[in-house]
């Protein structure tokens, strides 16, 4: 979309960076600042770089996901683990912990799981309408072949 | 067992669906069986309720709003159960016949069980809101058996007449209900009815019998709502024959009947019911006269016979509840006969038109044997039942309790109605079965069916066979409803002939003979003008009304969806400051304490200030870019803000947003012109910044409101000790999110998800008329217009869209 090799560099070393620190945000969440929504928008963050840098057609090859499909599995994930608490006949989303932290990710239970479906909903819904309106054909119509071939440099 | 029997109509109704693979009058035999069950059953109760008795049942659902499915078996309900589950068998059995061969027979099948089930719960319920439950279920399953064919506009209007009537009417209903449940302080029937001294004198009374009489009137077709009757004839006519004779248009004289015995006894009471009584009898029994269409005529003295139920309901007198009683029953038997054979005769004729119609005595014997019959029943000739109906009326209206002068009134109109039923059942049959043979009919008409008159033949044997000696025992069987009617002891006697020659009689002759002369004057009649103005024409004025609805919501959706980007703000805004400027001026300031500079630091205190000149800087930007950058900078100072205040979840959550805000705002702007235009006056430009400035107000006088209010604890510490002991967070703000208000965020991921599915929807699945990305054939040209509709701003008429360089996607790995 933006033809700029520094852009492009840049965000190809960054994806794996923010990847992370997104992941980082997620887990540290519970005890630090951080959480499943803001790991959610860093992550967002990370694939619409990706799409400002090479267009929307790069990243639906890199990450052949549908992002709509996330965002409600991410919903349904979320939901699902409050029924934990109506199976065993006590409220919807009462929390369950593990007795013993796991390491490397700390105390495991439901509001974790539960903050990880937040977290993938806010990078489908996110990264889904960037990519919307990435694809849109009135905004970004597609470049039309040239009528002398010869006249364009061809493509790298 | 009662919640038994109403639920073994409602959960049996899928079975209806075996007749959608298998249209045959089999099935239609295999699913009588379910009303005859029914029947049988609540025949094996009656001995109890003729022994005086009640069964009851209850099962409590909402106890703390009164609600509770109670119901309740005596001798109205009784009468009322027995004709739906008697008659509901005779028609399951006639639909069979009637639409055999229809592929829809299985969903009229599964509608037919749902409104059974819903009007045995309707007759059978002891609980005032179990009552309008079932109620407005009779509506909506009425709604569908209208629309049954619902390929013709003809029929989607009548039965959208009969539902927003009805329905409509149900609402009124269900508030006096409310109201009279908190006059007795009960919503149990019967609770209602014990205290019907207390109700009486309670100044609820008033609008609650009001309200309730809106919704029986509006249900049982009185005027001036009767109009929806006739236009529900767009239904099959086992629906017609079912609902709009026998059973659901009665719902209305039933509660009627139902709250009669304790709190009738009112001027507003007489006088309400009587006049609307009287209005609807004589308007349906001359309206009759002058329809062409048989089902018409039937559906118009069906409203002159609703009428004159109310008008029994309604004005007093020793002799009117067993006089209601009598012609209950009497015009179930004759009209859901008549009914019946009307539709066969539709479905052998193929017209049901009376000018279309004649001579049909030879091809239709036995049809023409019955109608014959049932006809004289409806005209209350001399050892039918329908006589005997007619008699107990005329009784009453000798003997009703209304102040002299409106007595007689009341007199001469029963006669009056009784004539023109004459005349009416004389069309009927005259213009069916006699003359010469009609012109619109089929080439070779036949006899129906067996099946087909086997339920007419059942009623018709009654109104012959029930007075002929049954009479004793008829009214055996319906002193218990009368008896729920009337708490005075009222007895029903019937009899064929009286003892000695009363008025009653006299004038039930002289109603027969004038009748007779007037078959005479036929013609003249069915040509005289209506005796409505024609401004008080009902389907006119539901047109005007429904279109009126329309235009005004049209209005109302273009002035506040006008496609706008800037007017959908302007909008949203203004609801905002007009929702919560109030309040906040009436409750806001109590206590309000100023905020004052005391410890804000100087970087604070700049930092705060940095917003103002952004928002500034971005009002004043000429470039779209320079917009941008103005007001993500206000976004930024903000989340700096937030990071002062140790807020640092805060601050990243603003930071990214605004980040991202900004990139999808540069992903439009993009393709737009670089600079703004100015599409809007200096008048509207002062009257949004207007707008802005007051809707800042509020909302900052909301947030000082709210740091100054003191009386509810700080519940800011409790979370941070819970935090950690109970959410095993130290993040408290994180905690709040996932664990203690998790149910919030849910919701709100919720919302963000239907979000993202609307933009989804209106961006990529709008139909595309242009070529869409993998179709290179044609250039495509997307015009600044398509792009201002796209963003919802500007508007069409724009100058040409200019050659623009394509950005370029998807190159160079």
């Amino acid at each position: 979309m933006y033809d700029s090799i520094i852009l492009r560099t840049v965000s190809r070393l960054m994806l794996p960076i923010l990847l992370l620190l997104s992941l980082f945000m997620l887990v540290r969440g519970h005890n630090l600042p951080g959480g499943g929504f803001i790991g959610g928008l860093v992550a967002a963050s990370a694939f619409i770089l990706q799409i400002i840098a090479y267009g929307p057609k790069y990243i639906r090859e890199v990450f052949p996901i549908s992002f709509l499909r996330l965002a409600a599995f991410g919903v349904i994930f979320a939901a699902l683990w409050g029924l934990i608490g109506l199976a065993t006949g006590q409220a919807y989303m009462l929390a369950f912990w593990i007795k013993e932290p796991i390491p490397g990710i700390g105390k495991l239970g439901t509001p974790v799981l539960f903050d990880i479906g937040v977290y993938l909903t806010v990078i489908g819904v996110t990264t889904q309408l960037a990519l919307v309106l990435a694809e849109e054909p009135i905004l970004y119509p597609i470049p039309r072949p040239p009528a002398r071939p010869d006249a364009v440099a061809p493509e790298v | 067992m009662l919640v038994l029997i109403v639920l073994t109509a409602l959960l049996m109704a899928p079975l209806g669906l075996f007749a959608r693979h298998e249209s045959r009058p089999v099935v239609g035999w295999i699913l009588a069986l379910i009303p005859l069950a029914l029947f049988v059953t609540i025949s094996a109760l009656a001995p109890t309720v003729l022994a005086g008795g009640r069964v009851e049942q209850a099962i409590p659902w909402v106890p703390r709003m009164g609600l509770e499915l109670r119901f309740a078996l005596d001798g109205l309900s009784l009468l009322f159960a027995l004709l739906v589950s008697g008659i509901g068998t005779l028609i399951v059995l006639y639909t069979a016949y009637y639409l055999a061969g229809d592929p829809g027979m299985g969903r009229f099948y599964l509608t037919l069980f749902i409104f059974m089930g819903a009007m045995l719960g309707l007759v059978l319920a002891d609980n005032v809101l179990t009552m309008f439950m079932f109620w407005e279920l009779t509506s909506v399953s009425s709604y569908l058996l209208v629309g049954y064919k619902h390929d013709y506009p003809s029929a989607r209007r009548g039965a959208q007449m009969g539902l927003l009537i009805t329905v409509g009417g149900g609402l009124a209903l269900l508030v006096g209900l409310v109201l009279l449940g908190n006059a007795a302080g009960s919503y149990t029937i019967s609770e209602i009815l014990a205290a019907g001294e207390q109700i009486k004198a309670s100044p609820l009374y008033t609008p609650a019998m009001l309200l309730i009489f809106a919704g029986c009137f509006t249900k049982s077709a009185q005027f001036p709502f009767h109009f929806w009757l006739p236009n529900a004839m767009q239904a099959p006519t086992p629906a017609s024959a079912y609902l709009h004779s026998a059973t659901m248009v009665k719902a209305g004289v039933y509660l009627l009947a139902r709250l009669h015995p304790t709190l009738s006894d009112t001027p507003l009471w007489l006088y309400t019911l009587t006049i609307v009584g009287m209005t609807t009898m004589l308007i349906g029994a001359v309206t009759a006269n002058r329809r062409d269409d048989i089902k018409g005529l039937l559906a118009y003295s069906t409203i002159s016979k609703l009428g004159t139920m109310v008008l029994l309901a309604g004005m007093g007198g020793p002799e009117a509840p067993a006089a209601l009683v009598a012609t209950i029953l009497a015009h179930a038997l004759y009209k859901g006969a008549l009914f019946m054979l009307a539709g066969a005769v539709d479905h052998e004729a193929g017209t049901r038109s009376l000018s279309q119609l004649g001579g049909l005595r030879r091809a239709m014997p036995w049809t023409a044997a019955l109608a014959i019959l049932s006809s004289l029943s409806m005209a209350g000739v001399p050892i039918l039942f329908g006589f005997v109906a007619k008699e107990e009326q005329l009784y009453a209206a000798v003997d009703n309790g209304l102040p002299p002068g409106f007595d007689i009134l009341v007199l001469i109109a029963v006669v009056t109605s009784a004539v023109f039923g004459v005349l009416y059942s004389w069309r009927l049959v005259s213009g069916v079965f006699f003359g010469p043979r009609g012109s619109g009919m089929k080439e070779h008409v036949h006899e129906a069916p067996a099946g087909m008159l086997l339920g007419p033949a059942l009623l018709t044997t009654l109104s012959v066979v029930l007075p002929l000696g049954l009479l004793p025992a008829t009214a055996t069987l319906l002193q218990p409803a009368v008896n729920a009617i009337s708490n005075e002891g009222a007895k029903i006697s019937l009899y064929l002939l009286p003892s000695q020659i009363g008025l009653p009689l006299i004038l039930s002759m002289t109603a027969l003979l004038i009748g007779a002369v007037l078959t005479r004057f036929e013609p003249q009649i069915v040509a005289a003008p209506s005796p409505l103005p024609p401004w008080l024409n009902g389907d006119r004025i539901y047109d005007a009304a429904v279109d009126g609805v329309l235009r005004g919501a049209t209005i109302f959706t273009r002035t506040l969806q006008n496609g706008k980007l800037r007017s959908y703000m302007t909008w949203a805004v203004l609801t905002l400051v007009v929702v919560v400027a109030p309040p906040l001026a009436l409750f806001g300031f109590g206590g309000l304490a100023l905020p004052t500079l005391d410890g804000v630091e100087p970087f604070e205190f700049v930092s705060a200030l940095l917003i103002p000149i952004g928002i500034v800087a971005t009002l004043n930007a000429r470039s779209r870019l320079g917009g941008i950058i103005a007001a993500s900078f206000v976004g930024l100072m903000v989340a700096f803000i937030f990071v002062i205040y140790s807020a640092p979840d805060l601050a990243l959550t603003q930071l990214l947003v605004e980040i991202l805000t900004t990139v999808f705002l540069v992903l439009l702007f993009a393709v737009m012109p670089a600079s703004f235009e100015r599409l809007s006056s200096p008048s509207e430009r002062s009257r949004d910044g207007l707008i802005a400035v007051v809707a800042g107000m509020v909302i900052a006088g909301v947030a000082f409101a709210a740091s100054s209010v003191t009386q509810v604890p700080n519940i800011s510490a409790a979370f941070r000790t819970e935090s950690q002991s109970q959410g095993f967070g130290d993040n408290v703000v994180n905690v709040i999110l996932v664990d203690f208000r998790g149910f919030d965020t849910l919701g709100e991921i919720v919302v963000l998800f239907t979000a993202l599915l609307g933009i989804y929807a209106m961006l990529r699945l709008r139909p595309v008329a242009d070529p869409t990305r993998d179709d290179e054939e044609t250039p495509l040209q997307p015009t600044l217009p398509e792009v201002a509709a796209l963003l919802g701003n500007g508007q069409a008429g724009q100058p040409a869209p200019r050659e623009r360089e394509a950005p370029v996607a998807g190159k160079g790995h």
